[in-house]
């Protein structure tokens, strides 16, 4: 008791000897997972949306002409052909102008001056859900086209490979964020760390000749350094969920948000951060301690 | 009263010890010393004659060139890290230029050679209140180090080198920068350690004052080499005989 009673004290005097460097390098490790939790928090909600569009694929057939009955099997059997599938379901003219009236609401007084045949027939494909490959879909999309009466595909895969691009690139950013977060975390708290050393030198001098063990001079270091890791992670998530707030309630609608269901940090997700803010800051201290004491 | 010192072990032990700086400045040469529990040693010598190294050498700040010291029966060449933190702990050093922090209050200096040892703040606040009363300092007890004058930083110094009460106390010029009165408390702070708590005391001086009248074993460094203090009283030439 008395042992931790002396390093948390020791703790607090090294963090009131160099609070101006103490508060510079809290405002830089805050700063640090703020910027790489909002990528990275990005980046999980893209990858949610991408594996929930990959789920919701469907290949749609365009018709130059109505599907009768006794045409249906033998689509049904060369779709097949191709591979296995979820479902087909074949929308006439009058059944595609019902859905887009429907859609309408309100607003289906448009369609009064256009026929119900205005709109084409068409087959809606459902792939299974492991057709998740963007070159299979495009396989796929390539070989419907040449049933009967197809006059166009529309597969959606151009859309869900940009997504995919944009996905990748956002990957890229948060590895880059996140290597800067290591880089800011052990070197700055390594850097505030040596300066502490600086600072008390004498001090650790005497120490050292008044037979200070090891754990009495290097644990406030380090409990320095946890701190340093805890506060400034803490912070960074925190500020990093009320701007997330701020735009929650600034573009709540049936906007982007909506579309991507964007969504905060699980618990899980947040105490990860938090430990490895935690730990790259304690290895940060290490080094310090390692190069700069001498016992 | 001195110890008979013939019978014990020693508490410390230097045989053939010599110390050489780079390149080849020789501060102690070949000495070889018992200094048993409980005794008061007062070393003599001009400056330079070896005595702070002599020290050094004894508390592992140096380590020997050639020799074998130990101290309650270790080799300190063999001692491990935290066996010499241990060791520390048990040696109060006063060094000549005090080491203390001056930014720090007198009660602070002396106590944080009990907080290494995990202390309660209780025992470590009476016993710095004692060693400030013994030393006449009670009145400086929230002074900055860097208030005091060289005597009382002094005074402060082996305030801590005392303050755990330590089996082997070592004192590089304790008595420097004293004046008459201030010399009589610390000789009464040796006395007190020796007799209440048995503790070992090294005097390192050059200060005949505090050893003409004594009856302790009197040694002096000369060139860095050592030998029984020339004006000695019968009693010395048989302690040091033994």
């Amino acid at each position: 008791m008395q042992f931790l009673a002396y390093i948390l004290r020791q703790t607090g005097k090294n963090l009131r000897q160099t609070w101006g460097t103490q508060v510079m390098t809290l405002l830089t490790v805050t700063l640090s997972v703020l910027i790489f939790a909002f990528f990275f928090l990005i980046y999980t909600n893209m990858l949610r949306a991408s594996a929930r569009l990959g789920d919701d694929v469907r290949l749609i057939v365009y018709l130059d002409q109505e599907v009768t009955e006794q045409m249906r099997p033998g689509l049904e059997k060369k779709i097949h052909d191709f591979g296995p599938v979820e479902k087909i379901v074949f929308v006439s003219r009058t059944e595609a102008f019902a859905r887009l009236s429907a859609q309408l609401g309100k607003e289906k007084d448009i369609l009064n001056d256009l026929g119900p045949d205005f709109l084409p027939p068409s087959i809606e494909v459902y792939p299974l859900k492991n057709l998740n490959d963007l070159t299979r879909i495009s396989q796929f999309s390539d070989f419907l086209l040449t049933l009967p009466h197809a006059a166009k595909v529309q597969s959606g895969s151009d859309w869900l490979r940009r997504f995919g691009y944009f996905t990748n690139l956002l990957r890229i950013v948060v590895l880059l964020s996140g290597s800067l977060l290591i880089i800011s975390m052990t070197f700055i708290v390594s850097y505030t760390l040596r300066l502490t050393v600086l600072s008390r030198q004498g001090e650790l001098e005497i120490l050292r000749l008044l037979g200070a063990t090891s754990a009495y001079i290097r644990l406030p270091l380090l409990l320095e350094g946890m701190l340093q890791g805890l506060l400034g992670s803490g912070l960074g998530l925190t500020a990093l969920y009320f701007l997330y707030q701020w735009i929650a309630s600034r573009f709540s609608g049936p906007g982007f948000l909506k579309l991507f269901d964007f969504a905060f940090f699980p618990p899980e997700l947040t105490g990860a951060i938090l430990l490895a803010g935690v730990v790259l800051c304690t290895v940060g201290s290490l080094f310090s301690i390692r190069r700069f004491i001498r016992i | 009263m001195p110890r008979d010192a013939s019978t014990d072990k020693p508490l410390v032990e230097l045989v053939n010890v010599t110390k050489i700086y780079p390149p080849d400045v020789v501060a102690v040469e070949d000495v070889s010393l018992r200094i048993y529990k409980g005794e008061i040693l007062f070393l003599t010598g001009m400056s330079g004659a070896g005595k702070t190294t002599l020290i050094k050498l004894i508390c592992r700040l140096e380590t020997p060139t050639r020799g074998l010291i130990e101290v309650a029966g270790r080799d300190l060449s063999q001692i491990s890290t935290a066996g010499v933190q241990r060791m520390r702990q048990k040696i109060g050093v006063a060094y000549q230029d005090f080491r203390l922090l001056d930014k720090q209050t007198v009660l602070q200096n002396i106590a944080m050679a009990m907080e290494v040892t995990y202390a309660s703040t209780k025992v470590i606040r009476a016993r710095v209140e004692e060693l400030l009363a013994l030393l006449n300092l009670s009145d400086k007890r929230d002074k900055l180090a860097s208030e005091l004058s060289r005597g009382e930083q002094q005074r402060v110094a082996l305030a801590r080198a005392a303050a755990n009460g330590p089996s082997l106390l070592l004192a590089d010029e304790p008595t420097g920068n004293l004046d008459p009165a201030a010399t009589e408390l610390v000789i009464n702070l040796f006395r007190h350690l020796n007799e209440k708590n048995g503790s070992t005391i090294v005097v390192a001086t050059h200060d005949p004052s505090i050893y003409a009248e004594t009856e302790h074993r009197v040694m002096t460094l000369n060139n860095g080499q050592l030998s029984a203090h020339p004006n000695r009283s019968p009693r010395q030439i048989e302690l040091f005989e033994a």
